[in-house]
């Protein structure tokens, strides 16, 4: 446990070394972990954009699955939706929230099982050519689903 | 009385019917059962055919959904989890949770198996060919449709809604729960239904 806290740390120095040249910060960035039998999955998390132009996340390609697409999930009149969508716009100074029950990056076609508390890697790209490689860590959907105030150090 | 007199004590009247409506439209007696909704059904199961009067005496919480949904059935299926999970040993033993998968082309009964294990050892997971299922989403009032996703490589989402169905010891729909629900709401709902 603490030996898993340490390296979601040391990866977290890491990633946010790696976004120093891009305007867009990812905060609370997980993977959900599925059962071992089953071929997809999805990675949610906060994208800011510090710039003063709108930003938009274009693809990403997920260390762990064979295809990896950008979805939303839209609730409409009760029904669940799910559409596969081009891009997910940031917008300047501002962010956008890929959780439960709305946008996502999905992974699809997965090569390995994905237990709680191991770490994976996504590489995100953007509309202004930037890249972000992330490590993030696997997490059961209730406990992704938690407020960050939750979480006890 | 004069007339403006009459008017005022008619709208008071009728707000009062609408309050008294409201109230019993947004908090159903739990034990009421919906008695247009739910009903028996035989679905498929990696261990054979099952039945929902096969947990007559106990309290059933059924959730619809498939397992390439993104969020909202594990969603539901972990809060259903976290709820059981809470129970206490001889009130567990009371209480079974279903997974329906309206995905039979790509949900196994074995795959369905191991996905509903996932969130609770004893959650079952079930589906039935197209014409059962339809059924069975009509009796609780559900929907689900197949919709084809023509640049993923997913090929097709299958739209669907989204409630923890409750159902009491007879067998009876008293109501249902959203995936937004906390674990310790469905809790709650689960005892009442346990206690009627």
């Amino acid at each position: 446990m603490r030996f898993s806290r340490m390296l979601a740390g040391l990866s977290l120095l890491a990633s946010s070394t790696l976004l120093a040249q891009s305007p867009i910060e990812i905060e609370e960035a997980y993977v959900r972990a599925v059962p071992p039998t089953q071929a997809n999955t999805a990675a949610f998390m906060r994208l800011i954009n510090t710039s003063d132009q709108d930003i938009s996340l274009v693809a990403a390609q997920a260390e762990v699955s064979a295809v990896t697409e950008l979805h939303t999930h839209l609730e409409v009149e009760g029904v669940m939706q799910m559409r596969q969508i081009d891009q997910i716009i940031i917008p300047a100074q501002g962010q956008a929230e890929l959780r439960p029950g709305g946008l996502h990056v999905m992974l699809i076609g997965l090569n390995k099982a994905l237990t709680e508390g191991e770490m994976t890697s996504l590489q995100l790209r953007f509309s202004d050519d930037s890249n972000i490689e992330i490590a993030l860590p696997v997490k059961s959907v209730m406990s992704g689903m938690m407020p960050h105030g939750h979480h006890k150090h | 009385m004069t007339p403006i007199r009459i008017l005022l004590i008619t709208c008071i009247l009728a707000l009062v019917a609408t309050l008294v409506f409201i109230r019993q439209q947004t908090e159903p007696n739990s034990s009421a059962p919906l008695s247009t909704q739910g009903g028996d059904f035989t679905l498929n199961s990696a261990e054979g055919p099952v039945s929902l009067r096969d947990f007559r005496g106990q309290a059933v919480v059924l959730y619809i959904g498939y397992t390439y949904c993104p969020d909202v059935c594990p969603l539901s299926l972990a809060i259903l989890g976290q709820a059981l999970k809470q129970l206490p040993e001889e009130d567990a033993a009371r209480v079974q949770g279903l997974f329906i998968s309206v995905d039979p082309e790509r949900d196994s009964l074995e795959h369905l198996r191991d996905y509903a294990r996932f969130f609770h050892p004893s959650l079952i997971g079930l589906t039935a060919d197209k014409a059962t299922l339809d059924q069975v989403v009509q009796q609780y009032g559900a929907f689900y449709r197949r919709v084809e996703m023509r640049d993923s490589a997913m090929e097709y989402a299958v739209d669907h809604s989204s409630r923890l169905y409750l159902i009491n010891p007879k067998g009876e729909l008293v109501g249902s729960l959203s995936h937004s629900s906390s674990p310790d709401l469905l809790l709650r709902r689960i005892q009442e239904l346990l206690n009627d």
